[in-house]
């Protein structure tokens, strides 16, 4: 999956609750209905580029199973970011869409 | 913002923390995922198996993360940094050569930094210096653009001139200090009331002048000032000197021709105005009714507030010309002319010295250049090493910097040895070089240290980009086909490195020109006539003090008999003495208006002439001729008529047609009156000031006639001067032992001392040229020796065929020229432009002069003869043995 494709999955799940890098592999494998599954080197790098973009933030909380894990959150930045690349995403496929449906 | 730095911070500085922290997150990552399979009812072996194939190797993601953060660059260059101390100690010579070419060239600019950045770049150790001006008198008509100022018109200025926060004159002359039981000859400043606030500056001890002390000050350039309670202010280092520093100095008394001066006060280390050899300030009250035709007096000032140079000059200028008005006997055409102080103070040494900054740039650039070649040379092996690691998946850029790291630790290392460079060069500069001006305040400041590290990052560029490039460009297919050492001379290797060689040449034509053009620029200063003969001449200033031999002519009989015994002494072929003597900073030099007697009234015939008195042998003891008419004689004496003898230039201006000799000429004396003398002998012009200055406007009277107390004795030896020091001070003792001798030197040093910078700025700059004459000299032989390396296959094959080894001779000889030659056409055109900067210092010396062209010729014979040593280690290659290694 290319990266920048990745990095709107996990904004856009952040977008609804913050979550662990577990969680949030979790997350984009069941939405997508087992169709992606998000290998450890291209989520943590991921993270790790959102992050100096200051698109996330992440802090230490304690997790479900009583251990501490590293949560990820949507900033106010990423929000806009996501919203402009939703709208993008929406337009270029629809137009790919058209075009793949032509005859 | 804040937090994105916060986070590179962190990245940087806690690396290791977030590192662990990574590990945590994807421990836990695989935990969560394990316990997913668990639960989904796997085998808890199986599910972390199973998850590690699925997720990916933690330690890689661990990896990529590090990568991924800011610190990441800097962790890897402290590594580069450890592998280049690595191979440097592998090789301690090469090293070591690298490390001290760059030392020295960082060393050397770095020092003359400091200096140009001292004397010339700093502004002034006063405060609000850009306020600051000198002020001088002008007359177009007369072709005077700057002399010193009318003391009358001075104090007028003073109370008239609306855009000047103060405006000071001073005189400075030698005069007789003592000390206890010992005398010496210091020079003094006698100041008016606004000196010390003008600069402003006040004493570090004790005070500067009050408004009664000054007002009692009178001047008088013969003898001590006079007044009721005389006082004076000492420099710091003559306080450091004579009195150790003493505190408690202030209330002291010292001995000025004898008259007791109270000491109030010291002025601080640094005050160097209005010269760092002025030891003494005397008080000097302005009465008003000074004179307003004799230009002599020194003037600074300082500009009201907000006030331009411009605005100012215009203020004095209609200042000037309303007194022109009032005063037309004696103002008319006089006019102020304005200079800011620090252009005054600097003056020509700042263009020598940014010529030399140039220069030494040039230094520093063939010294980096040479460390490249060097490092290219033997780069063959790195070629191999960097083709070996770019096969094994390292990227170019990472190649590149890590050769550049190499080429930083040898700049770095060379910079530390640049810096103890600069500090001792800097030392032994000021202990040679006393007459630079404020070289005392040259240290090796922050500026200083900041240069130094952009010098030696410049280094680390010069001396890495050029290998980086070449290295970093390695194709492992091509380089590593053969073994290293073998590497085929394909053309494209060879620019880089002949470009480096002729570069270095052209440097080095362009010093070499430098060089010879200044070095032949003062062998003509020495050869001017300066209009007398300094050789086997012996001066020394005599200050007679105004009590013992102030009155009833006895100056007079004091010199008569001075002078009769010297003559007596053996060796001696005549003596004489002068007010003031060519070349000396010591003794009363003045301007009084003359002119022809028949033709009285018209300022336009008016012209200043330097008066000097001296005595009947003077001419003939400074080796000066007699051009028409007699020298003063013994029968020129108070009882005869008043007689004058005029320098040949001052005779032309005053009588341009017909004999001066037989002629009156009036010299006026202000408030004294005007004389008439009788014109009786006209001499040749001397170039008072050195060889550089014009000839003065100059007039001579007998001693006899107009006795002054302060004079300069000359006294002409018949083999070398300095062994009649001992008689004459032996007779100087004998004639007044109260007053003892000081400051015999020879008329050849003080002539000498006249173009010492033309003489320094030679030196130096021929040293620089013979630095990078050797430097691109090694250049040539090491890139000559490398060739031979690199080629000694295929000169082993040659000669197994046959080849004649006179043949191999002159391959070789002729790379040498061809690199030389173009390196002479490429510096020949440097040199014709950089000549032009050169122009102010040289001296009947044209950029096309020959001793350049001659100087340059011998750099290729030079090339050739480096040339021999690698074309020796050419024939003495052995075909059998390569054959056999290949």
């Amino acid at each position: 999956m290319a990266t920048e494709k990745l990095e709107l999955l996990i904004l856009k799940t952040l977008a609804a609750t913050s979550l662990h890098g577990y969680g949030i592999g979790q997350r984009i494998e069941q939405r997508s209905g087992g169709v992606f599954r998000v290998a450890l080197g291209s989520l943590y790098p991921a993270l790790q580029r959102l992050e100096k973009d200051g698109l996330i933030d992440a802090e230490w909380k304690p997790s479900d199973n009583n251990r501490r894990a590293r949560y990820y959150r949507i900033t106010p930045a990423g929000r806009r970011r996501l919203a402009a690349e939703v709208e993008d995403w929406e337009r270029v496929s629809a137009a790919v869409t058209r075009i793949l449906k032509a005859t | 913002m804040l937090k994105k730095l916060w986070r590179r911070w962190n990245e940087v500085w806690n690396a290791d923390r977030l590192d662990r922290e990574a590990r945590e997150e994807l421990a836990h990552h695989l935990e969560m995922e394990v316990a997913e399979r668990v639960r989904a009812g796997a085998d808890a072996a199986e599910a972390l198996r199973q998850s590690r194939l699925e997720l990916g190797d933690v330690e890689d993601v661990r990896e990529r993360l590090r990568e991924g953060r800011a610190g990441f660059w800097l962790d890897s260059v402290v590594k580069d940094a450890a592998y280049a101390l690595r191979m440097l100690r592998k090789r301690p010579g090469f090293s070591a050569v690298c490390v001290l070419t760059i030392g020295v060239g960082v060393g050397a600019s770095t020092a003359l930094f400091a200096v140009v950045d001292a004397v010339v770049v700093r502004p002034l150790p006063l405060p609000e210096p850009a306020a600051l001006v000198k002020v001088y008198d002008a007359n177009v008509s007369m072709g005077i653009e700057r002399s010193g100022v009318a003391t009358g018109n001075l104090a007028d200025w003073r109370r008239r001139a609306q855009r000047f926060a103060g405006i000071a004159g001073y005189y400075t002359m030698g005069r007789t200090l003592t000390v206890g039981a010992e005398s010496e000859a210091v020079l003094t400043s006698q100041v008016t009331e606004d000196f010390f606030p003008v600069l402003g500056k006040a004493a570090a001890v004790g005070r500067t002048f009050t408004h009664e002390e000054t007002a009692a000050g009178r001047f008088n350039t013969a003898a001590a000032p006079v007044g009721l309670d005389p006082v004076v202010v000492l420099s710091h280092g003559l306080w450091q000197r004579r009195f150790g520093g003493d505190p408690g100095v202030v209330g002291r008394t010292v001995s000025l021709e004898r008259r007791p001066f109270r000491i109030v006060g010291v002025m601080p280390a640094g005050f160097a105005m209005p010269g760092p050899d002025v030891q003494l300030f005397i008080p000097w009250g302005l009465a008003g009714d000074e004179p307003r035709d004799q230009h002599y007096v020194s003037a600074v000032a300082r500009l009201a507030r907000g006030v331009t140079l411009p605005q100012a000059e215009a203020d004095l200028r209609a200042v000037a010309q309303a007194l022109a008005a009032e005063h037309p006997d004696t103002n008319q055409g006089w006019t102020a002319s304005l200079v800011s102080l620090r252009e005054d103070v600097v003056g020509d040494s700042g263009r020598t010295l940014f010529i030399l900054l140039a220069a030494v740039a040039l230094v520093l650039v063939v010294a980096c250049a040479n460390v490249a070649l060097l490092s290219l040379a033997r780069g063959l092996e790195r070629v191999h090493e960097a083709s070996v690691r770019l096969a094994l998946g390292a990227t170019h850029g990472r190649l590149l910097r890590q050769f550049l790291v190499e080429a930083l630790v040898v700049s770095a290392a060379g910079g530390v040895v640049g810096a103890l460079l600069a500090l001792a060069a800097i030392a032994l500069l000021e202990r040679t070089q006393p007459g630079l001006p404020r070289l005392d305040e040259v240290v090796l400041g922050p500026r200083a240290m900041l240069f130094a590290f952009a010098a030696t990052a410049a280094a680390a560029l010069m001396t890495g980009l050029p290998c980086a490039w070449r290295w970093a460009r390695a194709e492992p297919a091509r380089d590593l086909a053969g073994a290293p050492g073998r590497v085929a001379g394909r053309r494209d290797r060879h620019a880089l490195r002949d470009g480096l060689v002729i570069a270095e040449v052209a440097m080095a034509v362009v010093l070499l020109v430098a060089a010879s053009l200044l070095g032949r620029s003062y062998q003509r200063l020495g050869a001017v006539d300066p209009g007398f003969d300094p050789r086997g001449v012996l001066v020394a200033p005599i200050f007679l003090d105004m009590q013992s031999y102030g009155r009833g002519g006895k100056s007079r009989s004091y010199y008569a008999s001075l002078v009769q015994r010297l003559e007596a002494l053996p060796g001696v072929v005549s003596a004489g003495g002068a007010t003031a003597l060519p070349a000396s900073p010591l003794g009363p030099d003045f301007e009084r208006p003359v002119w022809p007697q028949e033709i009285p009234n018209d300022p336009r015939v008016r012209r200043p002439a330097w008066v000097r008195m001296v005595t009947p042998h003077y001419f003939r003891t400074l080796g000066m001729r007699i051009v028409k008419g007699r020298a003063f004689e013994e029968r020129d004496s108070p009882q005869t008529g008043n007689v004058v003898i005029l320098s040949q230039s001052m005779a032309r201006q005053l009588w341009p047609v017909g004999e001066a000799v037989g002629r009156r000429l009036v010299i006026d004396y202000s408030t004294a009156g005007t004389y008439p003398y009788d014109v009786v002998g006209v001499v040749n012009d001397v170039r008072f000031g050195g060889p550089r200055t014009e000839p003065r406007r100059e007039i001579y009277l007998p001693h006899a006639q107009r006795p002054y107390l302060v004079m300069n004795v000359a006294v002409r030896s018949a083999g070398e001067a300095r062994y009649l020091v001992p008689a004459v001070r032996g007779v100087l003792r004998e004639l007044d032992p109260g007053m003892p001798p000081h400051g015999i030197q020879s008329l050849e040093d003080l002539l000498g001392a006249t173009y010492s910078r033309d003489r320094h700025a030679m030196l130096v700059l021929s040293a620089f040229a013979a630095a990078t004459v050797f430097l691109s000299l090694l250049g040539i032989h090491g890139i000559l020796l490398h060739l031979v390396r690199e080629r000694t296959r295929e000169i082993g094959i040659r000669t197994a065929l046959g080849a004649d080894p006179a043949h191999l001779c002159r391959w070789i000889a002729g790379h040498a020229l061809k690199l030389t030659l173009a390196g002479i056409a490429v510096g020949s055109v440097l040199a014709a432009a950089s000549a032009r900067a050169l122009s102010g210092l040289l001296f009947g010396v044209t950029p096309a002069d020959p001793a350049a062209a001659l100087a340059v010729a011998a750099l290729p014979l030079n090339a050739l003869a480096v040339s021999l040593h690698p074309a020796w280690r050419a024939t003495r290659i052995d075909a059998a043995e390569v054959l056999r290694a290949g």
